[in-house]
């Protein structure tokens, strides 16, 4: 009965996002009640799933003796399991709103409620096997809500996204052969699972195909050189690109890296390594690279994906540490980050949806006018910026901290990156409030401020309700800290 | 040490009456106005309920590491003065912004910076100091952008930028810091400091911390916001950066002069020399200055720069420091009660006018003996004439120096650069005297040739009641502490020393004896030399009806934030980063056109459909070679050679 529990979030919305392909819904009521409980239901479930079942690890499926399906909630799982059903809820909400603009909207509640299962799917994983196929089957359910729109731009935009996904998936299956080979498993366990024996004399080879398993999963994640889609898919409705390149997708990228380095390879086998140097500069370089290239962007929406860019690589570098202080201080940038970002993907999603206006200079003066909407975005974004005492000033201090604490002397490229990308964070998020509150011009064209004002409840709840998360969890970090700690020294 | 929950009250209660400000004013602006004015008078009895009480204050856990407050003797004495200038800005504020709009916005702001401030002056950590120093950079942006004009919004641009870049580097000083010494407990911090045989290691975590509040402190070269943004914002808002955000800076500066590098020779010559820089230049600018708000601005400036000359004298000085300490808190107060009485002045100024330039609100105070006279107690103030406040702490900062001379002279070390100081410090307070008595002459004593549009509503009062009321007595604490010094200024050095590490002088200092009046006598002169030989004949100039107006003399190129900063910041370094993104963009690129030449087919001459150019051609030929040999049949013939060469390379 446990065991069910715990695959049931996973199952639930597969099946019923498959079953709502083919219905016709009457009116757009009866849809948003059977989508929005059946999400609310599932969220029940994944947190039922994650604090009460206490399944252990839960089979679904044998192939041999060695490879096998399976499922556990382990602490990094409760995490991400956690972050995803509650952001999820929200969004859905969010969405019901924004995608009456968009149109086909049966289409693309279906997939999203199938994506809800798989990224769970992703997050409950118990062996890198299943863990790699729910990432593969991500990849293939949010195709379709990339290409939404399914004009030469969102084609584009999912052509893209596809072929970068397979190459990176690829890359990340030369890890699992390996660890097949090399490993006493392929279950997740933390301090990893590599053979001494085995690996004796192999250690170069192994470092190797660690690398091409991070740079694979690193595809998901952002990591410089495989970043291209991440920009291109903002073309995807705002939802998507809220909730699947702000959280769902590209968390699942970072989380992989995560299972990868802790509980795969091991940090034991990594840490001062050159692999280890490697993609301590490659997230560094990120770091800055996304910032640098967020300032540039007039496009909002593209602004805030090279943002994300920026501060998915904050994460990897956390884990790339390989202390636990720093998978500590990744995870926390994580939830973070995921809570902020989504909340700036949906307020340029209420200006574009209230507006039509994408561009920076296009929404001049309008802080007065959508209130909830811009005062949401200051706020989260100070956040963003690590404005003390918000949030993501303890992340990055944490981060730095951790650097420093690990001795790594490539750690202090890290710490002089973060530092870079603190500014240049200021500067392209700062530019937008300071444009939206304090208009250069006195005057302009008629029709400028036409349709300027808040979207109602369905978007602005969540948009309150994300930024008061926001706050809160900026404000009172302990108890978070406290149990991302236990998660990252393996406790639970 | 006993715990008093009156510390995180006074840091927090403002937060939240500022958000039911915006609420009240949303329906009432009068009783906006009224909630405003109880607010500030309440947390200004509750810095006073702090007198005498070693108290202190931790909330562990918020914001991870937890905040931390103290209020001992000199933390106490800077709330005071923070509250009691707040209250009578605020008091100032609700006649100078009767024909503002956004005042819900101001009010709002305001009292979040109130609180914000008192974090700073009440923290017991150097994190706690951060948090709130860095919400009060970002609520007083609010504060100076307030009239939303082109030049306001620039430097208001400028405020923000030098506050997160400042604030930043301060953080990376605080992050190296906390891991050198595992606290960053300001007392801690001292105890740890102590201990240390080799400081030389901590020097540049020092200076990365001293960034950020010298910035706001406005300490060369890190002042250059200053001129710009203090004239940009409204008066009363002015009055508060001048008088409170930059002291913010200054209490920065002491925690690192007087805790970290206690009685550090090497830091104090570094402190010395950004002090004596900034003292001449602020002078220099606002000689030159030709607008009201512009000249007291660098006047502002110059006196950061007396209190960081007296902060460096403290660390050359050792443990017989206590002139210094005592000269750096009275004029720390001293400099905020005249800037006090200048702002709210030229505030009057404004109110009434619209109008800044020297030669416009020229003569407008000859007729206004109550403002004159107000302004006249302000510039004695702070051009040092005895018997007002200024003397008082700028004979103690110059005794400091003479002192540290006689010190170097009986060593047998060379006396000269220390001389120079001693000079340059004179030849300052010459200057003060000279660009005050130049805005006083122009504002209260000459006529203005060109005055038709001024003098009107001549028997309407220009300011309120309450304003003039707090004008005068803001105006007359000034000579009652220079009169008095052993009462009253005696008393807050006295209860400043415990945080600067110094003991009460051995003999009370005879202020008004003859060798202590020769340096004020000595300025003096410079003064009227400066005002009579350069001021009225270079800054001055006859214009075609031949009278003579003021003229800015100032080399436009001469712009540290124009010629350098600005660019730096906005064209350089954006290009130089640029550049490189592209680079690393380039490299994905490359690497795909390259995957795509090998793989896919997009040459000319077909039938292609735009989106689709990478998927697939469309021969318009039935030759059948030619599809072959470049269709998508190539793509798998290329797939078929790469997994051949692979087996081969396996088997073999």
């Amino acid at each position: 009965m446990n065991g069910f529990a715990t695959i049931l979030p996973v199952i639930f919305p597969i099946i019923a996002g498959v079953a709502l392909l083919p219905v016709k819904f009457k009116n757009r009521k009866q849809r948003e009640a059977w989508v929005l409980s059946i999400t609310i239901i599932n969220t029940i479930f994944a947190l039922y799933a994650i604090y009460f079942a206490e399944a252990g690890v839960v089979t679904l499926f044998h192939f041999s003796e060695r490879l096998s399906l399976t499922l556990h909630v382990d602490g990094l799982s409760k995490v991400f399991g956690t972050m995803v059903s509650i952001l999820w809820v929200i969004t859905t909400v969010y969405a019901f709103e924004y995608m009456t603009h968009e149109g086909r909207e049966d289409k693309f509640f279906a997939f999203f409620t199938m994506t809800y299962g798989v990224v769970l799917g992703v997050a409950f994983s118990g062996n890198f096997l299943t863990m790699y196929l729910f990432y593969e089957f991500l990849t293939l359910a949010t195709l379709p809500l990339v290409m939404h729109a399914m004009d030469d731009k969102a084609r584009h935009a999912g052509k893209t996204y596809i072929f970068y996904m397979m190459f990176g998936a690829a890359l990340a299956f030369i890890a699992f052969v390996f660890l097949y080979c090399y490993g006493d498993g392929l279950e997740f366990v933390y301090g990893g699972v590599l053979n001494r024996q085995l690996v004796a004399g192999n250690e170069y080879t192994l470092q190797i195909v660690f690398l091409a398993a991070f740079f694979g999963f690193g595809v998901k994640a952002a990591v410089l050189p495989f970043y291209r889609w991440l920009p291109k898919a903002s073309v995807a409705p705002t939802p998507v690109t809220a909730l699947l390149h702000a959280v769902a997708v590209v968390k699942s990228g970072v989380f992989a890296i995560v299972r990868l380095i802790y509980f795969s390879f091991g940090t034991e086998f990594l840490i001062g390594s050159w692999a280890q140097s490697v993609i301590l500069i490659a997230a560094a370089i990120t770091i800055v690279f996304g910032s640098t290239l967020a300032l540039r962007m007039p496009h909002i929406k593209r602004r805030f994906a090279y943002s994300t860019i920026s501060n998915l690589s904050y994460i990897v570098f956390g884990a790339a540490l390989m202390t636990p202080a720093g998978l500590t201080a990744g995870l926390l940038h994580m939830i973070y980050h995921a809570v902020i970002k989504i909340t700036l993907f949906f307020t340029a999603g209420a200006i574009l949806y209230k507006t039509h206006r994408e561009y920076l200079y296009e929404v001049e003066g309008f802080g007065r006018l959508m209130p909830i909407t811009f005062l949401s975005m200051a706020l989260t974004g100070v956040s963003l910026v690590g404005v003390p005492p918000f949030a993501g000033f303890h992340s990055k201090w944490a981060l730095a901290t951790a650097a420093v604490q690990s001795g790594n002397p490539v750690a202090y490229i890290g710490i002089f990156a973060l530092i870079i990308s603190a500014v240049l964070t200021a500067l392209y998020i700062f530019y937008i409030i300071v444009r939206a509150y304090f208009p250069r011009k006195k005057e302009y064209p008629k029709g400028y401020y036409e349709h300027v004002s808040d979207p109602n409840y369905y978007m602005t709840v969540p948009l309150v309700v994300l930024t008061i998360i926001t706050v809160v969890i900026g404000l009172f970090p302990s108890n978070l800290l406290s149990i991302l700690e236990k998660v990252a020294t393996g406790i639970i | 040490m006993e715990k008093n929950i009156v510390l995180p009250l006074l840091v927090f209660f403002p937060m939240v009456a500022a958000v039911l400000s915006y609420l009240i004013g949303r329906k009432n602006k009068e009783a906006r106005n009224i909630w405003v004015s109880i607010v500030t008078f309440l947390v200004m009895i509750g810095t006073f309920m702090l007198v005498g009480k070693d108290a202190s204050y931790s909330l562990p856990g918020f914001c991870s590491l937890g905040l931390s407050f103290e209020g001992d003797g000199l933390r106490v004495i800077l709330a005071i003065v923070t509250s009691s200038i707040w209250f009578i800005t605020t008091l100032f504020s609700k006649e100078y912004f009767t024909h503002f709009c956004n005042r819900n916005r101001y009010y709002f702001f305001m009292l979040m910076t109130l609180g914000a401030t008192l974090g700073v002056f009440l923290s017991g950590d150097l994190y706690t100091t951060l948090i709130f120093f860095e919400i009060m950079s970002f609520t007083s942006f609010v504060l100076v952008i307030h009239e939303e004009k082109e030049s306001t919004i620039r430097a208001a641009k400028s405020y923000l930028g030098v506050a997160i870049i400042g604030g930043l580097v301060t953080l990376m000083g605080l992050f190296l810091m906390y891991h050198m010494a595992g606290t960053l407990n300001i007392d801690a911090l001292a105890e740890f400091m102590a201990a240390q045989e080799d400081k030389r290691a901590f020097y540049a975590v020092g200076v990365l911390i001293l960034f950020g509040f010298a910035a706001k402190a406005g300490i060369f070269p890190l002042h250059t916001w200053l001129p710009e943004s203090y004239p940009a914002a409204p008066a009363p808002a002015t009055a508060l950066l001048s008088c409170v955000l930059s002291k913010a800076g200054i209490f920065g500066v002491l925690v690192l002069s007087c805790k970290i590098f206690l009685h550090d020779a090497n830091w104090g010559g570094f402190i010395l020399f950004l002090g004596v820089i900034t003292m001449v230049l602020g002078a220099v600018l606002a000689v030159f200055s030709v607008n009201l708000k512009r000249t007291l601005a660098c006047s502002s400036m110059s006196q950061i720069g007396f209190i960081v000359v007296a902060i460096g004298m403290q660390g050359l000085l050792g443990s017989h420091n206590a002139l210094a300490a005592g000269g750096t808190i009275l004029h720390v107060i001293n400099h905020s009660l005249l800037k006090l009485v200048l702002f709210l002045s030229a505030g009057v100024v404004y109110m009434n006018l619209q109008k800044l330039n020297l030669n416009e609100i020229r003569g407008w105070g000859k007729d206004k003996p109550l403002l004159k006279i107000s302004f006249l107690m302000a510039v004695l103030g702070i051009g040092g004439i005895p018997f007002w406040n200024g003397y008082i702490s700028k004979t103690m900062i110059h005794e400091s120096i003479v002192e540290y001379i006689e010190i170097l002279h009986e060593a047998g070390l060379a006396t000269g650069y220390m001389q120079t100081v001693e000079w340059l410090f004179l030849f300052s307070g010459g200057l003060t005297l000279a660009y005050m008595t130049k805005i006083f002459v122009a504002l209260f004593v000459e006529k203005n040739p060109y005055a038709e549009g001024n003098s009107k509503n001549i028997h309407e009062p220009y300011m309120s009641k309450l304003s003039a009321i707090l004008l005068i007595v803001c105006a007359v604490i000034l000579p009652v502490i220079g009169v008095v010094p052993h009462m009253t200024a005696d008393k807050i050095a006295d209860a400043s020393y415990h945080f600067m590490g110094a003991h009460a002088p051995e003999h009370a200092v005879h202020f008004f004896a003859w060798i202590n009046l020769k340096g004020a006598v000595i300025s003096v002169v410079i003064g009227a030399l400066v005002y009579f030989l350069f001021i009225r004949k270079v800054l001055m100039v006859k214009d075609h009806n031949g009278n003579l107006v003021y003229v800015d003399r100032w080399p436009v190129g001469l712009n540290l934030e124009n010629k350098i900063y600005r660019p730096a910041l906005l064209s350089w370094l954006p290009f130089i980063g640029a550049f490189f993104a592209r680079l690393a963009a380039s490299l994905t690129d490359g690497f795909i056109s390259i995957l795509r030449m090998l793989i896919f087919n997009d040459d000319t001459g077909r039938v292609v459909p735009p989106e689709d150019q990478y998927f697939s051609t469309y021969a318009d030929s039935d030759d059948d070679e030619e599809v072959y040999g470049e269709g998508f049949a190539k793509s798998l013939l290329m797939i078929g050679i790469g997994l051949a060469v692979a087996m081969l390379y396996i088997l073999f």
